[in-house]
């Protein structure tokens, strides 16, 4: 034991779980721990009080619902990462996985973990506001849907109160013709130095409609509104790439650490975004 | 024979079953006590403060300790094994690593304020949080490159100077002469970057003080026991005979763990305070900060070319790190293991080097894993590779060229140091056809064509290994004897059991030790049995270092081994009726030449501890010692070839093919050479590719303290290694053996890196400074292409 003492409680229930978050305002839901556990055992975070909800039953399903998919807050991402229904629906989200943590760390880890954790460089924030996911969110008071594009507010900060448990994720069916996702990390596994998750449609040989939303390279996965306006009206070609990744590059404000300065960061999100935006224009075929 | 037989590892099974013994896992009698540490959060600082009031009432406490009281104690310095000389052989300016803080000033981040012991981990965590230290903080530096600028803070104000010492070898005036004649000079900057062991285990210690008895017992994660009760006559003044030191299973040790660690002597001191049995077991980020760093030399080095490509001199000025303090063996790297080996595989008539050892704001340094020779390798091929390309010849011919012919040997370097036996051009010749060099550099021009860049890397060096002989190491600065100890104790049974003064933390000496036994012995390897890393069962020893151990306690094994024999002879010939020359030993039986009479080894054995029967003037028993010193160090030698891709986009490197050819005279068992060539070299590519101990250089402080900042390499980093040797005996020892502990770590850091280079050579990169991480590819390419402009 290295983390501070903490009072543990463990929850039956979704409904016990978010009386229990009202009843303790300095408590925090204990998921798959991968990234809340190491944290306290660095003593970099001191909740006072942890509620596992691990043992709350059918919590952890993947389901069809209507075109779409929902995913339960306990769902493991590896459970994601093999589930067929979401490889045909959200391949995106799929494909993203090769690049998520290790099998190990993934076999214990939840989606809903992930993204309630809220790592700036983390995958799948990028991946949820590239396709659209709604954020199912429940407290004592009800539940509330909150889009993933309004979900992530900072590092480590969301738009989940307190109170709040995040207990579903909703993926909706295929709306674009053409996704990729593509990272740059220092090794295989390890924290992004930089993500880029790409949604494209074509009509007509034109791109329609597209999302360009990166990761890791600022406070919180966001969207390159800049990037996706010099795709869409024309064809995704060479003129195009060029200068949707100028614009993407033009977009983040990224930082400086000591796995990668600003500049190549900036040069990363450019090679990512033409990389990604091409995959996704030659998926759309 | 067992000798050349690919065995399995004996000791694997524990290992795999989860039965292994560390010192983590070690109960004993008495309930065991925690301790915790408070540590500088600050690069430089007067600690105007320590107040322990409110820690020392928290629940289960049981002592809380300061610098003040260890002095109080009367406790103690640290001492070098490798003290550090400067060129006049005066005592340089030495300021020992302290245990604990004990003027007032904390030089680096990590260093030890205060200690807290408490009923358990948790209490003695908390309680040493609650301690409240005020730091005063001072200008620091962590740069080894910038130590010796004016502006720069000093370490150690009293000296004057960050300057530690500075020595000068080679022959000086050859050098300059050959440069100023020179067809080409080369010239690079070649700065090693700072890594760390990360052995898988961390470091760990118990310390026990018996009080009826008067004796102490210290369990630690060590790899030269024996040192470290040496170690403790200084540090906690408890005289060797009545400290017991346990090494027991320990998991990874490449150095790091050789050292007397302020943690270890604390636990000791916390558990004479308190009277209980006291542990530490580190956190990985307290490991990653204390540990040993290592590396970390800043040298510009010029290499001067005839108009044929042979290297006519070369000349380096390097500074050295030492961080903050002196570490016990720090100057065997700068002063002994570094300079040596500077000829690499390579007549090179004329050399000469100025290293200058300088402290800086950071974590000590010490030996890891190749101790100096990484660097050596690094900066003597990085100048090579970039004159081959100035001058236009190819990389692997240009080595051809300069290499050290077959027939020099023994070769005498410029340096001073005369390998006794290889073979380079042997090396160089398997290793071209393993990697089918001319197709690669085929590929390369075809992939350039279509705008992939792929580069290939290579490297040839010879290694010191296998210290002593003790004079030889006493001359170059050790004050502990390089030799090393065993004893064969046969069992009236005829079971035998090994005593050796080594120790094993991955290495597999309870196979290959029994593997040398068993041949010499003439007996099945399942009757041997292995004891190291206990100072009171094995009384004398030095440890497992600079692959050292197989010609120095591998040959004492031997050679008591040896000593047995010829004494089980003359009780068997008396058995016999015959004479010991007479006689066979082999499948556990003595054999009468030329006839079928024979005895078994039991029978003699038995018969050695109860038969009065026996000749008048053979002693009672079977069991004799050796204590082996070697008649020269030992010289492996190597040949690395390797294959990258860099990525034109993101500048992300894949590593994807690597030979090595290796010279480690005899080969005791090759499957456990393969498994060390094989973690050497993942360390090695660590280094080149991703490892970095780095420090924010306006703050000083540490940014590596976690393994998501400290990348090492997964098995998905590193590729196949395809691995061919080729021998040639070694001359001091009579196996004939030359140790391959550090080979793979040596030579990747400088292959990698020449692969990279050869890979963006046509965009005008001369140089990126390890590791090579995408960025600072992306850097380089950058500033080539402006520079271009």
């Amino acid at each position: 034991m290295k983390p501070p003492r903490f009072r543990y409680l463990r929850a039956g229930s979704v409904d016990g779980a978010v009386q229990a978050l009202a009843d303790n305002p300095d408590a925090r839901i204990l998921a798959g721990g991968q990234s809340l556990i190491a944290m306290m055992n660095l003593r970099l975070v001191r909740p006072a009080c942890l509620i596992d909800i691990n043992r709350v039953p059918d919590l952890g399903y993947i389901r069809e619902e209507g075109d779409g998919v929902a995913i339960g807050a306990l769902a493991r991402h590896n459970e994601v990462k093999h589930s067929e229904l979401v490889r045909a629906r959200c391949p995106l989200l799929t494909e993203a996985y090769e690049s998520i943590a290790h099998h190990t760390v993934r076999n214990r880890g939840t989606l809903g973990g992930n993204l309630c954790h809220a790592d700036p460089s983390s995958e799948t924030p990028a991946v949820m506001i590239a396709v659209g996911a709604t954020l199912v969110l429940q407290s004592v008071g009800g539940t509330r849907a909150v889009g993933a594009e309004d979900f992530f507010l900072g590092t480590y900060e969301t738009a989940a109160r307190q109170d709040e448990m995040l207990v579903e994720i909703r993926l909706p069916g295929r709306g674009a013709d053409g996704w990729a996702f593509a990272e740059i990390s220092n090794r295989h596994g390890d924290f992004a130095i930089a993500v880029i998750a790409t949604t494209l449609s074509l009509e007509n040989g034109r791109c329609a409609a597209a999302r360009v939303v990166a990761s890791g390279v600022g406070e919180h996965a966001a969207r390159l509104v800049p990037a996706e306006q010099a795709l869409v009206g024309g064809p995704v070609d060479e003129t195009r790439l060029d200068a949707a990744a100028a614009a993407a590059a033009g977009a983040v404000d990224p930082h400086s650490d000591s796995h990668a300065d600003a500049a190549y960061r900036r040069d990363a999100v450019a090679a990512l975004t033409r990389r990604t935006v091409r995959r996704a224009a030659e998926r759309c075929g | 024979m067992y000798v050349g037989q690919a065995i399995r590892r004996r000791e694997d099974d524990r290992f795999l079953l989860g039965r292994g013994s560390y010192v983590e896992d070690i109960t004993l009698d008495d309930p065991i006590a925690h301790a915790a540490f408070v540590r500088s959060p600050h690069a430089h600082a007067a600690v105007t403060r320590v107040d322990a009031a409110r820690a020392a009432a928290m629940p289960g406490v049981l002592a809380v300790l300061t610098g003040e009281d260890w002095t109080r104690a009367g406790n103690g310095e640290a001492e070098g094994v490798w003290p550090v000389k400067d060129m006049s052989g005066a005592d340089a300016r030495t300021v020992n690593r302290p245990f604990i803080c004990v003027d007032g000033t904390v030089r680096c981040v990590g260093e030890i304020v205060a200690m807290v012991v408490a009923e358990d981990r948790h209490q003695a965590q908390d309680a040493a949080e609650a301690i409240e230290v005020d730091y005063e903080e001072k200008p620091a530096n962590t740069l080894t490159a910038r130590a010796l600028d004016a502006d720069t803070p000093l370490v150690h104000p009293a000296h004057g100077t960050n300057e530690v010492l500075v020595t000068e070898h080679g022959l000086k005036e050859e050098t300059e002469a050959a440069l100023a004649k020179a067809h080409h000079v080369t010239e690079v900057v070649v700065p090693t970057n700072r890594v760390t062991a990360a052995s898988i285990e961390p470091r760990c210690y118990m310390g026990h003080h018996d009080t009826v008895n008067d004796r102490y017992t210290v369990w630690t994660t060590n790899q030269a026991p024996h040192i470290v009760r040496r170690y403790f006559t200084k540090s906690l003044n408890i005289p060797e005979h009545k400290l017991r030191v346990i090494a027991p299973d320990v998991g990874g040790g490449f150095g790091m763990k050789l050292y007397h660690y302020p943690e270890e002597a604390l636990v000791l001191w916390g558990a004479i305070v308190s009277g209980r049995p006291v542990r530490w077991v580190g956190t990985r980020s307290e490991c990653l900060l204390g540990d040993t760093h290592a590396r970390d030399h800043h040298t510009v080095g010029r290499m001067g070319f005839d108009a044929e490509g042979r290297i006519l001199g070369v000349k380096f000025e390097t500074l050295g790190a030492f961080g903050a303090y002196e570490s016990q063996w720090n100057a065997s790297i700068t002063n002994a293991y570094h300079f040596t080996m500077l000829s690499l595989a390579y007549d090179i008539p004329a050399i000469h080097t100025t290293v200058r050892a300088v402290y800086t704001n950071a974590t000590p340094v010490d030996a890891y894993r190749g101790a100096g020779r990484p660097e050596t390798v690094y900066q003597v091929e990085r100048l090579i590779e970039n004159g081959a390309h100035e001058m236009g010849i190819d990389p692997l011919e240009l080595r051809a060229r300069n290499l050290i012919p077959p027939e020099k040997f023994p070769y005498q370097t410029a340096i001073g140091i005369t390998y006794d036996s290889g073979d380079p051009p042997a090396l160089v010749e398997k290793a071209r056809a393993l990697a089918n060099y001319d197709a690669l550099r085929a590929e390369q021009a075809a992939l350039r064509a279509e705008g992939q860049w792929m580069g290939i890397g290579i490297c040839a060096f010879f290694d010191m290994a296998g210290a002593g002989p003790v004079k030889m190491m006493n001359d170059l600065g050790a004050k502990i004897g390089c030799y090393d100890v065993a004893s064969v104790r046969v069992h009236p049974d005829g079971r035998i059991t090994v005593f050796a003064g080594s120790h094993s933390h991955g290495q597999g000496h309870e196979t290959t030790w029994s593997q040398i036994a068993a041949d010499r012995l003439g007996c099945n390897i399942e009757h041997i049995d292995l004891v190291e890393g206990d100072t009171d069962r094995v009384p004398m020893g030095i440890g497992t270092w600079g692959s050292r151990s197989l010609s120095t306690a591998g040959m004492a094994v031997y050679t008591a081994a040896d000593r047995v024999v010829a004494k089980s002879k003359r009780m068997a010939a008396h058995m016999l009726e015959c004479a010991p020359e007479d006689l066979d030993l082999a499948d556990g039986e003595f054999t009468v030449k030329g006839t079928d009479r024979k005895l078994s080894f039991a029978a003699v054995a038995n018969a050695s501890y109860h038969s009065g029967d026996r000749p008048p003037d053979l002693e009672i028993g079977l069991e004799e010692t050796s204590f082996f010193d070697p008649a020269d160090c030992t010289y492996p030698s190597a040949v690395h070839l390797c294959v990258v891709l860099v990525d034109p986009e993101t500048c992300a490197v894949t590593l994807r093919d690597y030979w090595a050819v290796d010279d480690v005279g005899t080969v005791i068992n090759p499957m456990v050479l393969e498994g060390q060539v094989h973690g050497g070299l993942a360390q090695g590519i660590g280094q080149a590719l991703m490892e970095e101990c780095a420090y924010d250089p306006e703050s000083g402080q540490y940014l590596a303290g976690t393994f998501m900042d400290y990348a090492v390499p997964h098995a998905e980093d590193v590729p196949s290694f395809g691995l061919d040797s080729h021998f040639t005996r070694a001359l001091g020892n009579p196996l004939g053996a030359k140790g391959a502990g550090e080979s793979g770590t040596i030579g990747a850091p400088a292959c990698v890196c020449n692969g990279v280079i050869d890979a963006l050579w046509h965009l005008g990169v001369r140089q990126v400074t390890q590791p090579m991480t995408p960025k600072k590819i992306w850097r380089a390419i950058e500033d080539a292409q402006r520079a271009q402009q």
